[in-house]
């Protein structure tokens, strides 16, 4: 059995403690210039197959929010936030309506009554390799 | 022997350093972020704030966060440095900030036709610059020859011109430069009730300043916080209008001290006669915007924009109220219903109007030719009818809420 003096064993530990804080003072150093404050915000949103949703039907993302509408000119979408304040729009009948500040849009975004002026933005969708839709929140 | 042990020690300590360094940052806050769709930037807030009611129905945290109002550093995640540069500590509407909290083009420092500049009009109104209060007394003590406002609580220029009432400006009002002593107690303990002032120390009052004087109910001593509403009890409007009476030999103001029971003894001076309608309503039940928050114009006094009479809903002898049919879907009349969600207005319907065309969008006429009001407030549903061809033998010329108390005066 091999043996090592004291004063090897003192020397080794000390080696041994430094090169384990010179791998967590790194992990710390990769995780501070990692850092990222800003938080990125999703723009876009896979919205599964097409063959999911057939003509004339049109549904509601209100995580996005916003709106898929299939017709006969094929796929398209409707932005569901308030071009007033920015308010996420309640389905109201066939339009749309602001909780916040009573715009009411109708179903093809056209202000029906303010205070919005503009009508809702109109979101492009594209179809991928895999047959999926792809809703991208900036028109 | 010794350097190797040196060594090893300060290996040790260097070790337990990185080691609790990193421990004590993993303890540290998740961020929650939230990023609101006006501003399209994240902000760390709810990591400490998720608890915090939504501030009102036209305010959600979802489009508008926290920032936008309050100010602060949105990706701080140390207290102290996220509240470092909040703008009116807890009030952002507080009228010395309350330009870059609550206006803008789009908020409250609209230009448009509906008077939508609410900041200038309330920055301006008689609430806030105690103009007539001011003129009157030092008129009284002999400071000035006529009641001539030439002061306000703060300096404030008319720029809504051109101006209906010709006052162009106010300058800021300080008693301790005035020489009768009356004066200077006036300054001292009178002038607490203004939209901008702060409850004065020892007081019951319970408000805070600037919009949320009115919109952020403050009952039973205590303010609510974080809620925003145009729903505004009469106890609001009670922290500063029924306080008590200023006595005027001393000239301090003495706080009620009885304990009233009946909302008859709560809202009112004992002293004054009241009908029916002025003790069960609220006061927003009647009273406009622009009587409350001013029309943009610098008044004299308060008689000088309060012009809503018993007239307004019953009409006169010989004139039924002013009406008009909701035709336009984008009618002043809708916003405000949607603001305060008791009525469901429709187009087709008729509601009443004042004679400076605002909106009782919270009444309506019905079939029969009379007509019913639902309390802002209570949601109670009030049915009225109008003066003409009832046995009613006032004098169409005499309209003054006292000419209707001699008949209509409650008991009390």
């Amino acid at each position: 059995m091999n043996t090592i003096s004291r004063h090897e064993f003192i020397k080794l530990a000390g080696q041994g403690l430094l090169a384990l804080s010179g791998i967590l003072g790194f992990g710390m150093l990769v995780r501070f210039l990692g850092y990222q404050s800003e938080v990125d915000t999703q723009t876009e949103f896979d919205l599964g197959l097409a063959s999911d949703y057939p003509v004339g039907t049109r549904t509601h993302f209100l995580n996005i929010p916003a709106v898929l509408i299939h017709n006969d000119t094929g796929f398209s979408a409707l932005s569901l936030e308030c071009t007033h304040l920015g308010c996420t729009l309640e389905q109201n009948k066939e339009n749309y309506s602001c909780p916040c500040h009573g715009s009411h849009f109708d179903e093809s975004g056209v202000v029906l009554q303010g205070p919005a002026v503009k009508g809702l933005a109109h979101l492009s969708v594209e179809q991928d390799d895999r047959g999926h839709l792809i809703l991208f929140e900036s028109s | 022997m010794m350097i190797s042990r040196s060594r090893l020690v300060a290996s040790a300590i260097f070790l337990l350093t990185i080691s609790l360094t990193w421990w004590m940052q993993s303890r540290g806050l998740e961020p929650v972020f939230i990023t609101p769709t006006l501003t399209g930037q994240a902000e760390y807030c709810l990591t400490c704030h998720s608890d915090l009611k939504e501030i009102s129905q036209s305010h959600p945290v979802e489009s508008f966060g926290c920032i936008i109002c309050h100010g602060g550093e949105r990706l701080a995640l140390d207290a102290d440095l996220a509240h470092s540069s909040m703008r009116g500590a807890n009030n952002p509407s507080a009228l010395s900030v309350v330009e870059q909290s609550c206006g803008g083009s789009t908020c409250h420092s609209r230009d448009d036709d509906e008077m939508g500049d609410h900041i200038q009009r309330v920055s301006t109104s008689i609430q806030t610059t105690y103009a007539g209060a001011i003129a009157n007394v030092r008129y009284a003590f002999g400071a000035q020859t006529d009641l001539t406002p030439f002061f306000g609580t703060l300096a404030i220029v008319d720029t809504s011109l051109p101006s209906k009432t010709g006052i162009l400006f106010l300058e800021g009002y300080s008693a301790s430069s005035e020489t009768h002593p009356s004066l200077q107690k006036f300054g001292e303990n009178c002038l607490n009730c203004h939209i901008n002032s702060q409850p004065k120390e020892g007081t019951q009052q319970t408000t805070f300043s600037g919009c949320s004087a009115c919109h952020s109910p403050a009952n039973s001593g205590e303010v609510t916080v974080h809620t925003l509403t145009t729903a505004i009890s009469y106890t609001q409007c009670n922290n500063c209008h029924n306080r008590g009476n200023y006595d005027l030999s001393t000239m301090t103001f003495v706080e009620r001290r009885d304990q009233p029971v009946t909302r008859l003894e709560r809202y009112y001076q004992p002293i004054a006669q009241f009908t029916q309608c002025e003790y069960t309503l609220d006061c927003v039940d009647c009273h406009t915007r622009t009587e409350i928050m001013g029309d943009g114009d610098i008044h004299a006094n308060k008689k000088d924009i309060q012009y809503i009479q018993c007239k307004t809903c019953h009409g006169t002898l010989t004139e039924l109220p002013l009406m008009k049919i909701l035709t336009d879907p984008n009618d002043l009349a809708f916003r405000l219903a949607q603001l305060n969600p008791v009525v469901d207005l429709e187009i087709g319907d008729t509601i009443l109007v004042t004679e400076q065309g605002e909106p009782l969008w919270n009444t309506l006429l019905l079939p029969d030719g009379t007509y019913e009001m639902i309390g802002k407030v209570t949601h109670q549903l009030f049915h009225f009818k109008a003066v003409m061809g009832s046995e009613c033998i006032q004098d169409p010329a005499k309209q003054e809420s006292q000419y209707c108390h001699e008949c209509h005066a409650v008991e009390h």
